[in-house]
């Protein structure tokens, strides 16, 4: 169990690229989660406390993923600086953009969420391209 | 009229009672992933289990004795001693994975982190337990459990291409951007989840616990034949709901809210309050049945008393022992590992653990001097020697594919 769950090192640009790719995947599995969440609420088919559960698990996940991401000590080559740049910022503005939506579901703010949501999209869609070429 | 009712009542409980955590978190993951190009993995699961807990149904309608205690007579105890260790480390596993499951959907209703209900959901397994009559337990948490019928509901409230999800099914394949490991290793997960090993020796127990005799072996089969396809086809909606819903949106499911989330989706707040109901139903009824089989395994192997149908004071020991495994339940999820996670490794060591827990009910049903005329037939025999391989071939590539795939990432 212990050895299925570890983070490795990345010894070549390959095996970072590949772990890049996976975070991208996973960051984009738990922002697409909290998105699909509120767009179910403002239709009003969510119970409330089942969507606080869900943005806040969706952000502790989120957040794991970002901090396993950071753990990992990248080669020393310029391409894998490039990749830890450019999927830092994605990473970090998906953050910010579901603490936002779990402070405004708390607050009951669904205009404040739903905007949110919609802006998360472009993160999103950041995520899937990078996951689909790290490199571009 | 009575007959009709007690096998109607044992077909519903059948329905309801096959779904636990490991099929909710299994079959939503893989659906969300793979999409139903695994279903046939979910379909064996379903075939196997039917064909092994007609069995030891079977075996203890006609000896009215628990599966460990015959295991150890026919086998030896050191195979009988093998068997249990392996038997009750799954199933206490399960056990651990079940609680989680029951707090974590009561989460979904408080917004109230679910490690402070893990106490309080551990003292009324053990008070169930310990207090309620066994027929009433099982024959409740069974019905309770028939609300995960909102599943197929959502299934047709999505309004998918019928064909393509029946050509999904027919034509097993793999999704090209997924490797081959990692598909074999849902794959095994799913057969583990559809065949957990605590399903057919608390079926059988509970057929000792209801005083099953030879007449009551086709009412066994009723439930077996009918129930459990039924219950699998749960399983099944559960996965193709999290297809349609989650895959085309690259979610892949990881908690309990994700599991519930295609239903709000489709069939809004009240599928959503009830597939939850039935979240609490399906754990809670799995924590009983689990809880109940860590005490079978243990008494039936040292041949103490055990069972719901004498007084607590006549069966202390089996009460203690599942008292003891409550308290190991309740405390493997306080130490704050996922439960989802857990669900997730039980059924794969479920998968590592069939041979186990299968092969000695083969054995035992084929023998004559236990089972008179009652031994298998031959049909019977081809196609449980057939699975015995395949469950085989599970359980050996299990931990290496565990290993190769990081868990199936």
């Amino acid at each position: 169990m212990v050895c299925a769950a570890c983070v490795g090192p990345a010894p070549t640009t390959a095996s970072y690229r590949g772990k890049a790719g996976h975070t991208a995947e996973d960051a984009l599995s738990e922002l697409e989660t909290a998105r699909l969440a509120v767009e179910t609420a403002e239709r009003g088919n969510m119970l409330h406390t089942s969507l606080e559960v869900l943005l806040s698990e969706a952000e502790d996940a989120y957040s794991s993923i970002q901090a396993t991401f950071d753990s990992i000590q990248p080669p020393d080559s310029p391409e894998a600086d490039r990749i830890r740049d450019r999927l830092d910022k994605i990473l970090s503005a998906g953050s910010d953009g579901l603490a936002q939506l779990r402070i405004a579901a708390r607050r009951g703010d669904a205009a404040e969420a739903n905007s949110t949501s919609a802006g998360l999209g472009a993160v999103s869609q950041s995520l899937r391209d990078f996951s689909d070429d790290p490199r571009a | 009229m009575k007959k009709i009712f007690a096998a109607t009542l044992g077909i519903l409980t059948a329905i309801g009672g096959f779904v636990d955590i490991g099929d909710l978190v299994t079959n939503a993951l893989v659906g969300s992933r793979y999409g139903l190009s695994l279903a046939w993995a979910t379909l064996g699961g379903i075939v196997g289990i039917c064909l092994y807990a007609e069995m030891s149904g079977r075996v203890a309608a006609v000896t009215g004795r628990g599966t460990f205690d015959l295991v150890r007579e026919r086998l030896g105890p050191r195979f009988g001693l093998a068997n249990l260790i392996a038997s009750f480390l799954v199933t206490i596993l399960t056990f651990t994975a079940e609680i989680g499951g029951i707090a974590l959907s009561i989460e979904l209703v408080t917004s109230v982190n679910y490690l402070l209900w893990v106490p309080l959901v551990g003292l009324a397994v053990w008070l169930i337990i310990w207090r309620v009559k066994f027929s009433l337990l099982e024959d409740v948490f069974g019905l309770l459990g028939l609300t995960l019928i909102v599943y197929a509901v959502a299934l047709w409230q999505l309004n998918p291409g019928w064909g393509d999800l029946l050509h999904q099914i027919a034509v097993p394949h793999k999704p090209h951007e997924e490797g081959l490991l990692p598909y074999f290793y849902y794959a095994i997960a799913l057969f583990g989840a559809a065949m957990t090993p605590y399903e057919v020796f608390f079926f059988s127990s509970g057929g000792v616990e209801e005083r099953w005799t030879k007449k009551d072996i086709s009412t066994s089969r009723v439930n077996v034949f009918i129930g459990f396809p039924l219950g699998g086809l749960l399983s099944l909606c559960i996965a193709a709901v999290a297809a349609l819903v989650l895959l085309p949106r690259n979610i892949q499911v990881d908690t309990l809210g994700g599991v519930s989330l295609p239903v709000a989706v489709a069939a809004g707040k009240i599928g959503l309050a009830v597939v939850i109901l039935g979240f609490v139903a399906a754990t809670f009824g799995a924590a009983l049945e689990t809880g109940l089989s860590c005490g079978y395994a243990v008494s039936q192997y040292f041949g103490w008393q055990w069972g719901k149908f004498v007084k607590p004071r006549n069966a202390a020991r089996f009460h203690v022992v599942v008292l003891l495994s409550v308290v190991v339940a309740v405390g493997g999820v306080l130490t704050t590992i996922d439960p989802i996670t857990i669900t997730e490794y039980s059924v794969v060591f479920s998968a590592v653990a069939l041979p186990l827990t299968y092969f000695p009910i083969l054995v035992i049903s084929n023998d004559p001097d236990y089972m008179g005329d009652k031994v298998n037939g031959r049909i019977s025999n081809t196609l449980a020697t057939l699975f015995l391989g395949v469950i085989l071939v599970a359980a050996t590539a299990a931990i290496p594919l565990m290993l190769l795939t990081k868990a199936g990432q």
